[in-house]
């Protein structure tokens, strides 16, 4: 044991180590996410033929991405509008309930986008007879683009109020009170001093929502099966479903959707610089304080009829299309099934995403250490800034992308498992070393230094002092993987066609010729409890560890 | 045991010199403090120290030793942080075994140690608390033992009480000291605050920009100031300017009014202009008798065993002068009184070359 | 005028008490100090007075007015913060004018107005820079500036010079002194630096445990305390235990613990009765008759020597020294100490001991 300590805490080791580490993120996990920029240098003929030279392939590419960024800035807009307040109140007022909205809060988060995408459509879109939805859904939307938009502002809008309250915790509250005992009310305070401060904040959460909406895939497919007449209504990463499906039927689809992932993966890239610049450049005027109405705003009705509206707006926009699968199931007329393919198909998931989550936490915990205690280098700070490309990148491009890379080599068998694995690393593995990076800042390098000067090797400072102190950002970085591999449709599908992951199985079920709502209804179900499982034991751990 | 030799030590932060050459000798079992204000490079001659910080150039001897490249934790020596950084995963029994359970020392060992500095510190009923548990003076002992504990022979004490309310800083200073005389430890203790390091310190490294001002025991860093800085941030000066008349057996200098002043003597050529430093505390004010120059008392605050007087000279010059408190009552403001010293508590120094103002910044 | 009254003023969290019913006026002008240690509650009444925190029972008059559900921004106060808190995203002089601009006077008064105050802490040439390019007693007197721009006749000040160096804050504690008399302010002003509220207070309130220990100016609680507590946090001093022995001509004599016997003015303590001796160490001094000690450590205070010596049963004197006769005073050597009878102040013998009855912490 003391020479194993020895040996790895030799520089000449943990150098190895760590040229180890970013190799594997650089080869395994960058790369294939973006190699599909490469076709249109190496292919730009093949693109020619058979997307520009094409007026109706190319009328629907335009189409579908417009569509993709449309709804996506649509539903970023409502979600900051909506998030903000929420936010604001769930860290600066305390009131009874607090605990129990912020679990509501989170609900949607653990409810699979698949599942999420059937319940939504049921609530609110005009439905097929067939399908038999409850009288009392609301049965109204028959546009697919509002459908869609409304989808998407259910999924996201928990990720919205998380990002802008986990910054808002961090604003000093007491700028707000200087402010304050200056003479400016609390509304007055608000907006001069403490949003201007927000920036950083309000980008993260734009980025996270905008990325989260321009990625989504199984839920949007869902939706727009589940719906009466979706026409040819299709966004960017459901074009690449569709037609991943068809590939080895028609071969002449891998060029569109070279160029349908290429268009997404840049502009989603383009678009996030520009709106971090726009935000943090443009000069909002906010100068002048108008002590009297913002006095009155600050006081009496209208602070609770905001916070009311809010609450409102989460129980009906969000709560009631993510659960409304269960009244569907328990009001509609029982079919036979059959149980089989479905267990199948959860079991193959739970394999892939525990398999994914192991290789996220064993090679994903180095490299977050590596950034987070070299925040002065160069490198550090370039991978820091690469970390967040498989996060932004609509996974249905990362997968199609991933999956010419590695069939294009012979590097490594191309068995579907191993795929279906690898673009599953791709977009977790992010996530797992965002987590535990920020933790790891989070904590005072002087625990690790002090241990040191005691004599302590720096894997016994690790392991004695700084281990025990992130174990529980590490296990809820485990679990956030875990259940966006559980959850993920678009780049399994596009990664490899014929794949059987639960989500997959559930929009096919439903996207058949014969759709059997029944079983989609009756595996969603069990998809969002498993889900929810794994959901409650995050927010123990957090939970535990905040106190 | 070691003493510790610091040769040419240099360490930049882009255009920020944070050690400027630093040469520093500390003898065996000795209680050093360097004192300085914040941004003087402190810390990082610490952390240097310790070799959690590679210098740029120059080279650290332990015993004569060199160990510039030495591993941290090959050094022994402790660093006792200004947060203390006990682990809060550990009770306090945990943290103070920490460095003898890295060395897998043996059990019977761990116990004796262990009771000895629980009875040292104190802290003998407290063994299975943790950290948050603590107060803050417990929480500073806590560290102390457990660097102690560690086997380390030198310890490094980064502003060690800076956390603590002022008048329990006070208690502890020499409490600390003492702890680590006995165990006949050699220390060097980084602060800002001037009355800690004349109270602890066997000699005192005054430190700015990166530089060593002056290394001398506190008497004479007191009484021999090197600079108008140090003569001013150990304890507040008076200054005046003036031309220099004569340097033995005593100084003169003659202000621009024509007021001449004594000093100790110096090594100053007649004709340069000079400035003459006086402690406050030495700076005398009498009614009965011929001083210097004269000024008008502006207020008189009591501030325990002492006065605090502002003065205003005829010629607008603010000075402060600091008696014995049984002479209130004697002294009122709007008195006119006389100003004085011995001449052997004023020091000349030349003429700083980026002026007065500059050289006296405290921050 | 403003004038500040507390009534019965106390705050509860939950079982703990942090300030439990404090009665206290602070008059117009007046430069009050509330010193104590960390957690006596100090930082809570002055967020009450504040309205930055509601409290559990009793009111806060300003002014005459009863301040209960007024809040902060109506109640016309100034506040420096410990964290000192300039809006980071604002230069120096929209710091400063921030008051006037809640207040929407126009653009020309709101100049007007934070150039005087920056002129008056004299930073008047860092109005365009950023709080973070400046240095914490720049920072400070910043934030001095910006909440005496509100134009209150208020400051409060919560402990405003802890963040900064020691000889930064020495510096500007005489300045705040300065201002505040020269503004004609009423000022409160929360510490738990006795030197820092010895230089700057008309009146000292100490506090200890959510309650006011004593009352009074900086000399009455240095030189007569009427609490052993207050004796041995506001300045240094030796407490040494005794028995009243006799007393004649009003003097009493005190044979010590110690073994030795000193005379002290004061004879509310009949014959018998135990008690404890509070002498500040510029009042012991050597002398042919009195307490038996041992020199253990002399340190050089600049301006005087301070001496430790140790009686025989182990007690620590500490007495001062104009100057050092090498041949008087040395390590090991033994000395009689005798103390000054006018400045030694007498208390019964607390009963939990005198360790409990001074802890700090």
């Amino acid at each position: 044991m003391d020479s194993l300590i020895t040996v790895i805490s030799r520089k000449r080791f943990r150098t190895g180590w760590t040229a180890f580490i970013i190799l594997f993120f650089l080869f395994f996990v960058i790369l294939p996410t973006v190699y599909i920029l490469s076709y249109a240098l190496t292919d730009w003929g093949s693109i020619e033929k058979f997307v520009l030279n094409d007026p109706a392939m190319l009328d629907l590419i335009i189409d579908s991405i417009i569509a993709s960024f449309e709804i996506a800035g649509i539903v970023t807009v409502i979600d900051i509008l909506v998030g903000l307040p929420m936010a604001w109140m769930m860290v600066r007022k305390e009131f009874r309930g607090k605990a129990l909205l912020d679990t509501l809060i989170d609900m949607p988060l653990a409810v699979p986008t698949a599942a999420l995408g059937f319940s939504s459509a049921i609530f609110f879109a005009v439905t097929p007879e067939s399908l038999a939805a409850p009288s009392f859904a609301l049965n109204a939307v028959s546009s697919p683009f509002l459908l869609i938009v409304l989808l998407h502002v259910v999924f996201s809008y928990p990720y919205m109020v998380r990002s802008l309250s986990a910054i808002l915790v961090q604003i000093d509250q007491t700028y707000e009170t200087a402010g304050r005992t200056l003479g400016a009310s609390a509304l007055s305070a608000a907006r001069t001093i403490t949003l201007p401060l927000f920036r950083a904040g309000l980008v993260t959460g734009i980025i996270l929502c905008f990325a989260r909406s321009l990625s989504e895939t199984g839920g949007t497919m869902i939706a727009l099966a589940t719906m009466a007449n979706p026409g040819s209504f299709a966004t960017g990463p459901t074009l690449i479903g569709d037609w991943k499906d068809n590939l080895e039927i028609n071969p002449d689809l891998a060029a569109p959707l070279a160029f349908v992932s290429i268009l997404l993966i840049l502009l989603s890239l383009v678009l996030l610089v520009v709106i971090k610049l726009v935000i943090m450049k443009v000069h909002l005027p906010m100068g002048r304080i108008w002590p009297r109405p913002e006095r009155l705003f600050s006081r009496g009705w209208f602070p609770k009829t905001k916070d009311g509206l809010a609450v409102f707006f989460l129980v009906v926009f969000v709560l009631i299309p993510s659960f409304f699968i269960f009244t569907y199931v328990v009001s509609v007329e029982p079919s036979s099934f059959d149980w089989g393919p479905f267990a199948e198909s959860l079991m193959f998931s739970f394999l892939v995403a525990g398999v994914v989550t192991v290789i996220d936490i064993a090679l994903g915990v180095p490299l977050a250490l590596y950034i987070a205690k070299n925040r002065t280098g160069k490198l550090p700070e370039v991978l820091d800034v690469l970390v967040n490309v498989p996060l932004i990148v609509p996974t249905a491009a990362l997968g199609y992308s991933l999956g010419v890379f590695w069939t294009g080599q012979n590097l490594i068998p191309t068995y579907d498992v191993l795929l279906i694995i690898l673009a599953h690393v791709a977009f977790t593995y992010p996530l797992v070393v965002r987590n535990v990076a920020g933790a790891v800042e989070e904590v005072d390098p002087a625990y690790e230094e002090t241990a040191r000067t005691l004599g302590a090797k720096p894997v016994q400072a690790f392991r004695r002092v700084l281990y025990p102190m992130i174990k529980s950002s590490i296990l809820a970085g485990a679990i956030m993987a875990f259940t966006r591999s559980l959850g993920e449709t678009g780049a399994t599908q596009a990664v490899v066609a014929s794949a059987q992951t639960a989500p997959v199985y559930i929009v096919k079920l439903i996207k058949q010729t014969v759709p059997d709502y029944y079983t989609a209804g009756l595996a969603c179900i069990v998809l969002i409890m498993v889900s929810f499982a794994f959901m409650l034991a995050l927010r123990y751990i957090t939970n535990r560890r905040s106190r | 045991m070691p003493d510790v030799k610091l040769e040419g030590l240099r360490k930049s932060y882009g255009d920020i010199k944070a050690a400027d050459g630093l040469d520093l000798e500390v003898k065996d079992g000795e209680y050093l403090c360097v004192l300085g204000p914040t941004g003087a490079g402190k810390t990082t001659l610490l952390r240097m120290i310790s070799g959690l910080l590679a210098p740029d150039e120059g080279k650290i001897l332990f015993d004569g030793k060199e160990c510039t490249d030495l591993e941290v934790e090959e050094r022994k020596a402790a660093l006792l942080s200004q947060t203390y950084a006990l682990f809060p995963q550990l009770t306090v029994e945990e943290n103070i075994m920490f460095g003898l359970d890295i060395r897998g020392a043996d059990e019977k060992i761990k116990e004796q140690v262990l009771i000895s500095m629980l009875d040292l510190v104190r802290l003998s009923g407290r063994s299975d608390a943790y950290p948050r548990e603590l107060s803050g003076g417990m929480q500073q002992r806590t560290a102390l033992a457990r660097a102690l504990a560690s086997g380390a022979d030198l310890l490094l004490l980064d502003e060690p009480l800076r956390a603590l309310d002022a008048r329990l800083r006070i208690s502890l200073r020499t409490e600390l000291r003492s702890l680590v005389k006995t165990l006949k430890m050699t220390a060097i203790h980084v602060t800002h605050d001037q009355d800690e390091a004349l109270v602890m310190a066997d000699r005192v490294a005054v430190i700015r920009e990166g530089r060593i001002l002056q290394i001398g025991t506190p008497k004479e860093v007191w009484d021999r100031p090197a600079t108008p800085f140090v003569a001013n941030f150990v304890g507040q000066s008076n200054f005046f300017t003036g031309e220099v008349l004569q340097s033995s057996p005593y100084t003169l200098i003659r202000t621009p009014e024509g007021t001449v002043l004594k000093g100790r003597p110096s090594e100053l050529r007649p004709g340069s202009t000079a400035v003459l430093g006086v402690k406050i505390g030495n700076t005398d004010i009498s009614k009965e008798r011929k001083g210097y120059l004269k000024a008008k008392v502006e207020r008189i605050i009591f501030e325990g065993r002492n006065l605090h007087v502002d003065l205003m000279t005829d010629n607008g010059q603010r000075l402060s002068s600091k008696v014995p408190s049984w002479r209130k009552g004697k002294i009122a403001p709007g008195d006119l009184v006389d100003i004085y010293w011995e001449e052997s508590k004023g020091t000349v120094f030349p003429m700083p070359p980026n002026g007065l103002e500059n050289e006296l910044k405290v921050e | 005028m403003v004038e500040v009254r507390l009534v019965g003023l106390g705050k509860r969290y939950g079982p703990v008490t942090a300030v439990d019913k404090v009665d206290l006026t602070v008059a117009d002008g007046e430069y009050v100090t509330i010193l104590g240690p960390s957690g006596c509650g100090k930082t809570t009444l002055i967020r009450m007075i504040a309205g930055i925190i509601e409290p559990s029972e009793g009111k806060v008059y300003i002014d005459g007015n009863d301040m209960t559900g007024v809040p902060v921004e109506d109640r016309d106060i100034g506040y420096v913060f410990q964290n000192i808190a300039l809006f980071p995203h604002l230069t120096v002089q929209d710091n400063v004018s921030y008051g006037p601009r809640a207040k929407d006077l126009p653009p020309e008064d709101q100049s007007r107005i934070s150039r005087r105050f920056l002129e008056m802490v004299k930073l008047l040439d860092k109005m365009g820079m950023l709080p973070d390019e400046l240095c914490g007693g720049e920072q400070q007197k910043v934030s001095l500036a910006r909440a005496l721009s509100s134009g209150s006749k208020l400051l409060l000040l919560d402990e405003p010079l802890s963040a900064l160096d020691s000889r930064v804050r020495v510096d500007l504690r005489y300045e705040l002194r300065r201002l505040a008399k020269e503004l004609g302010l009423t000022t409160i002003h929360v510490t738990h630096d006795q030197e820092e509220a010895q230089s700057v207070s008309d009146r000292i309130v100490l506090m200890r445990a959510g309650t006011v220990v004593e009352t009074g100016t900086p000399e009455e609680l240095y030189t007569r305390p009427k609490k052993i507590f207050t004796a041995n946090f506001i300045g240094e001093t030796n407490l040494l235990e005794g028995w009243v022995l006799e007393i004649k001509d009003g003097i009493s004599v005190i044979e010590l613990r110690n073994g030795g016997r000193v005379k002290v003015n004061q004879t509310d303590h009949p014959v018998g009765d135990a008690v404890v001796i509070s002498v500040r160490p510029e009042f012991v001094f050597p002398a042919d008759e009195g307490m038996r000690a041992k020199v253990t450590a002399i340190t050089y205070m600049g301006t005087y020597w301070r001496i430790t010596a140790n009686t025989e049963d182990e007690e620590e004197v500490d007495f001062d020294s104009a100057t050092l006769d090498e041949n008087l005073l040395t390590i090991e050597k033994e000395v009689y100490l005798a103390v000054n009878p006018k400045a030694a102040v007498l208390y019964p013998r607390p009963e939990d001991g005198v360790q409990e009855a001074i802890k700090l912490e």
